[in-house]
């Protein structure tokens, strides 16, 4: 199964949605809130926002070596299907 | 006829400086810029931050509280023209300067 | 001062700033109350109504452009969602806001490319 892991803030709603559509389907994931890290942690998460060509806009998703930024259940769907 | 308020002396107020005033019950920004006289309302259209309080760079006057910028000549935000800070037409006569409060 | 006081306060001054753009408040009444009470936490922690969607820096330059409302620093990709980033506000001819998706800033600037 693909590894899931995800950058979200505890005060964004569509975070909450994401994290909702993974526990749902029963698939595990790990997840870092940006908001509530520490100061490296944070600087790690920018940096890896950056490296893929996005800002910090949340929530940010890896499905094994992809990418989602935003909630999209029908991404999250097709990229867990492939 | 126009209603033309009386604001401050001419003297009072220096290149490139900012003085808030009360007219009308109404809060405005005072300007002077390129030796021309300027009025805006001295409420940011984003929070009603006072604009006094923030810092003149040529004909931009920018927002103390989140930076946003507006022309003094026109009152638009650098950001998106269609909002805009209220401006009022201004003269100078025998030394005195009137701000015309119909928009 | 009391949260819910704060978010008419928010409320009614946004309205000013998101009609001349055209948008409007997300007819999702739920999210809207949810982001607003975000957004007055988040301005009595760090000083201003930020978006609850988007990540600080702490750079005050980066940070700016993100108080609510954003639109103006983010037009054309918020446009091209007919939405705003957490979607607290969509466009003014929006009815059924669950049927916008979110678009990233990658995407969109791709998109922007091929057109």
């Amino acid at each position: 199964m693909k590894k899931v892991v995800m950058y979200t803030l505890s005060t964004c709603p569509w975070c909450m949605r994401a994290k909702k559509f993974f526990r749902e389907k029963d698939i595990p994931f790990e997840y870092i809130d940006y908001d509530k890290a520490d100061e490296g942690t944070r600087r790690s998460i920018r940096e890896d926002c950056l490296a893929h060509g996005e800002e910090m806009s949340f929530p940010f998703v890896k499905i094994g070596e992809d990418v989602v930024v935003g909630y999209n259940p029908q991404k999250y769907s097709s990229l867990l299907d492939q | 006829m126009a209603p033309w308020f009386f604001a401050i002396a001419e003297n009072e107020l220096d290149e490139g400086e900012k003085k808030p005033l009360l007219i009308e019950g109404d809060k405005l920004l005072l300007l002077r810029q390129g030796g021309d006289f300027y009025a805006i309302s001295n409420k940011c259209p984003h929070m009603d931050c006072p604009l006094s309080k923030g810092t003149l760079n040529g004909y931009v006057i920018q927002c103390p509280c989140h930076d946003w910028q507006f022309d003094i000549r026109s009152g638009e935000f650098l950001n998106a023209e269609e909002i805009k800070v209220p401006a009022y037409e201004t003269k100078v006569a025998d030394g005195k300067i009137y701000v015309n409060m119909e928009r | 001062m009391d949260t819910k006081k704060r978010m008419g306060q928010l409320r009614t001054m946004f309205q000013r700033v998101i009609d001349p753009l055209g948008y409007k408040f997300s007819p999702d009444e739920e999210l809207v109350d949810f982001l607003l009470e975000q957004e007055v936490t988040l301005e009595k922690e760090k000083g201003s109504p930020f978006c609850p969607c988007q990540g600080l820096t702490g750079e005050r330059e980066h940070d700016m452009q993100l108080v609510c409302p954003c639109i103006p620093f983010h037009r054309e990709h918020f446009d091209a969602m007919k939405r705003c980033w957490c979607g607290l506000y969509v466009h003014k001819d929006v009815d059924d806001p669950d049927e916008l998706v979110q678009i990233s800033k990658k995407e969109f600037e791709a998109s922007r490319k091929r057109s």
